[in-house]
């Protein structure tokens, strides 16, 4: 039985409230199951990078000048943001930052980078920097397609042509 | 002019050389110190920094110093006063710690999003400047 098939099907059926839980529960394995083969090796390399930087600063003062821990929600939308890349776009550098934030960075050189920070709600902190040019901006990601202006920010800095997924 | 207990003069000259300590490795990559590394404290806003040279040395025993342990030096951003100061940031000597100061001037804004994207800019910009120091 395929994935989905097995989805529809643990779906469809119902016998009582535990075994509804039970199927519920199954189906979400599945749906986790079918995102994760969806995105590609190195986006998992970068997922795991992340949730390294966020077990590495998971306490205060992870820097020695007072930082805040990483928060769950950072964590969770870097990942989205990760994850609605799509295959074959240059993936980020990422680093931690002291608002317990997690930085995204697309690095050409040092003077030509873009930089999107996943904090504490769904709106995005950006800045890119183009020679001496430069800019900063805030988008809302809603969790599935990265906000326009992000990736055309992004596509500009790291010369690409692969279409984004964007809202 | 106003000497601290350090022996500094409390004016940071422009040709001062600074550094700001990194505790990990993800806060610098590809020879480069990352923007995030050099961003303001959230609530102070300002970013700690130390008036010392790049010799390995000198940078491992301030630490020693003034550190607790239990965090270890793994690299340095090694930039000057000049560099903060053409990022339209401002420098204040701040002792105790010896040598200690910080870098003011980050812009206020009411909305913490728009703020922060503003401290990445400059960040980004101070970073371009800086230079990694790993310590082994």
């Amino acid at each position: 039985m395929s994935l989905a098939a097995l989805r529809a099907s643990a779906r469809k059926t119902t016998y009582s409230d535990e075994g509804e839980h039970l199927r519920e529960a199954v189906a979400q394995l599945i749906d986790l199951n079918e995102r994760s083969f969806s995105i590609s090796g190195a986006q998992n390399t970068v997922i795991a990078s992340i949730r390294e930087i966020a077990s590495n600063c998971s306490f205060r003062d992870w820097d020695g000048y007072g930082a805040a821990p990483i928060s769950a929600r950072a964590l969770k939308t870097a990942e989205a943001l990760i994850r609605a890349l799509p295959s074959g776009f240059p993936l980020p550098e990422v680093a931690p930052e002291p608002d317990g934030a997690i930085s995204l960075d697309w690095t050409q050189s040092r003077r030509r980078s873009f930089s999107v920070s996943a904090g504490q709600t769904d709106r995005l902190a950006f800045a890119w920097l183009d020679g001496t040019d430069g800019g900063h901006g805030v988008e809302r990601f809603d969790g599935v397609s990265i906000p326009r202006r992000i990736a055309e920010g992004i596509s500009s800095i790291v010369n690409v042509g692969a279409s984004v997924r964007t809202s | 002019m106003s000497v601290l207990p350090s022996g500094l003069p409390e004016l940071v000259a422009d040709d001062e050389p600074l550094a700001r300590f990194l505790t990990q490795s993800s806060q610098y990559g590809a020879g480069r110190v990352k923007p995030a590394a050099l961003l303001p404290h959230p609530i102070y806003r300002n970013t700690s920094v130390f008036r010392v040279s790049d010799d390995r040395n000198l940078l491992k025993g301030l630490w020693s110093a003034i550190n607790d342990g239990e965090r270890r030096l793994i690299g340095v951003a090694a930039f000057t006063a000049a560099d903060v100061r053409e990022c339209g940031l401002e420098l204040r000597a701040d002792e105790p710690p010896p040598k200690h100061a910080n870098v003011e001037g980050w812009p206020m804004r009411d909305d913490p999003e728009a703020r922060k994207a503003s401290d990445k800019e400059i960040a980004a910009r101070l970073a371009a400047e800086a230079r990694l120091i790993l310590i082994p």
